[in-house]
């Protein structure tokens, strides 16, 4: 995808659930991702004049600044579990509960919370927002080849948790 | 799904499944991040970001460089030909009465015939006479039996060899550096019997006059020969005291001592005046034509060259000395970037 896109308000308009989608599946936090995307959305809005259409397109660079935003909200949170110690520890653990999201249904929820972060941010880029390889590689700030090999992965461990209901 | 790198079959019904349940943004939220994103200034779509930037100062500094070597290869074909003789055309300024220098040339080759003697030792002068004779001969065949021919007319000419220097460093190549003293009566002979060996290809005559000298000397001696004449008169005397003659006779020995130095010194000039010397080089090399003095077009050629070859040192020198900490910085660089990776990978893994 390398449109040229004019204004971040029309990349907005088109990407602002992508970039929710995105920030939700690593964070697991519906809350912490409606902030995470509007803190997206802002630095974007500070960088927008340096968006360079011919690069990349406007959803992989959203997605570029959503990662690094996610990553430094991960970042602070786990230096304030290990600050709070136990408390952290029992938060932690009612946090990998599930990935606390209305439209999901509870067993894909818990089968996503059992994967990495890492697991599912690869399963985000290729399946929800539907970038190619090659597009999700630069994001992830890996290879292609890896990209590819990662989300297979994922989908591996993802499937063997979700199999009985999706025969079902 | 993408078209390149197509999502394996097997996991295409969870593919659709997790499309199917895509979460959205909550319409309060999405309201709110939609209005900070109104105001935001326009990407930049200009040819001038700091990465076109960078990408094109190197074919401009690569054009500024052909530029300047263009201007100044041009300055030099427009300011008239180049004075490089100036070293050439200095003349000797030795205590020489006269220096020749024939070079080669067609009318020098022409005229191995007319036996070129160069200017004659004047007669009745003291003179100090050199010769210097380049010669071409054909191969080292005839560069042995020329060499052999050269030694015998100086022998037969009364004169003697002060040394040859015979090399043949390849085959068909080689050259002999005779040393010959003649007499100077028949230097004239020799030199016209010796530019007979070969093709002229130099001929050099340098006469010194010792005249003055001589007469200097001669003067010298004559004068301290009436002084000892006068000492030996004074010593004749039957009345002077013991101390007196051991004074005079002191002068006189030192007198005497003066007249042999002198003498001797005449008779080296004489000696010297006597014989030429005579420098036959051999050789069976053609000597390599002189450069013609090169055009306009040639020299802004050269000089563009020379400014562009200036410019690659300086740029390999810049190189050389800021290597260490281009590598420090970009070891520095990537090792930070491969670490921030590293340590985001972890953390998502942990998350």
């Amino acid at each position: 995808m390398r449109t040229a896109t004019t204004s971040l308000e029309a990349a907005a308009e088109r990407h602002l659930d992508d970039v929710y989608r995105y920030v939700l599946y690593l964070t697991r936090d519906p809350h912490a991702a409606e902030d995470l995307t509007a803190e997206t959305f802002e630095r974007a809005a500070r960088l927008w004049h340096r968006f360079d259409p011919a690069r990349g397109s406007a959803q992989t660079w959203l997605c570029q600044i959503a990662r690094t935003v996610a990553l430094d909200h991960l970042r602070s949170e786990e230096r304030r579990r290990r600050r709070e110690g136990r408390y952290a520890t029992l938060n932690r653990q009612s946090a990998t509960a599930g990935l606390e999201s209305p439209t999901l249904s509870p067993w894909l929820q818990s089968a996503l919370a059992s994967l990495s972060a890492a697991d599912r941010e690869v399963i985000a880029l290729r399946i929800l927002l539907d970038l190619d390889a090659a597009d999700a590689a630069r994001v992830l700030g890996i290879s292609p080849t890896a990209c590819t090999t990662r989300l297979s992965r994922a989908l591996q461990k993802l499937e063997e948790k979700v199999r009985p209901h999706l025969v079902a | 799904m993408s078209p390149d790198t197509p999502i394996d079959e097997r996991f295409a019904e969870l593919a659709a499944q997790l499309r199917l349940e895509t979460p959205a943004m909550p319409e309060r939220a999405r309201r709110e991040v939609l209005a900070t994103t109104a105001a935001a200034a326009p990407p930049q779509t200009g040819w001038f970001s700091p990465r076109r930037l960078a990408v094109l100062a190197v074919p401009a500094a690569v054009g500024l460089s052909l530029a300047l070597a263009l201007v100044v290869g041009l300055n030099s074909a427009l300011s008239g030909p180049r004075s490089d003789n100036r070293a050439a055309s200095a003349k000797p300024t030795a205590s020489t009465e006269q220096l020749e220098l024939v070079a080669p040339s067609e009318d020098a080759r022409d005229s191995n015939r007319l036996r070129s003697t160069g200017p004659a030792p004047t007669g009745g002068r003291v003179q100090d006479y050199s010769a210097t004779l380049r010669l071409l001969v054909d191969g080292t065949d005839d560069l042995s039996a020329t060499t052999q021919r050269a030694l015998r007319t100086a022998r037969r000419l009364g004169g003697y060899v002060v040394s040859v220097e015979y090399l043949t460093p390849e085959p068909g190549e080689g050259s002999a550096a005779i040393r010959l003293r003649i007499p100077v009566s028949r230097v004239q002979a020799a030199i016209v019997q010796f530019s007979g060996l070969g093709r002229i290809l130099a001929q050099e005559t340098r006469i010194s006059d010792l005249q003055q000298p001589l007469d200097d000397l001669t003067r010298q001696i004559r004068r301290i020969q009436e002084r000892i004449a006068q000492l030996r008169v004074q010593l004749g005397r039957p009345n002077i005291s013991s101390s007196e003659r051991a004074r005079l006779e002191k002068h006189l020995a030192s007198a005497r001592n003066n007249l042999a130095g002198l003498r001797r010194e005449r008779t080296e000039i004489n000696r010297r005046a006597a014989y030429a010397t005579v420098a036959l080089d051999l050789t069976t090399q053609e000597p390599r034509q002189p450069e013609a003095t090169p055009g306009r077009l040639r020299r802004a050629l050269d000089d563009a060259v020379g400014i562009l070859a200036a410019e690659l040192a300086i740029a390999a020198y810049a190189l050389i000395v800021a290597s260490p900490f281009l590598l420090l910085l970009a070891a520095g660089f990537f090792g930070s970037r491969a670490y921030r990776r590293h340590a985001d990978q972890r953390l998502l893994e942990r998350a």
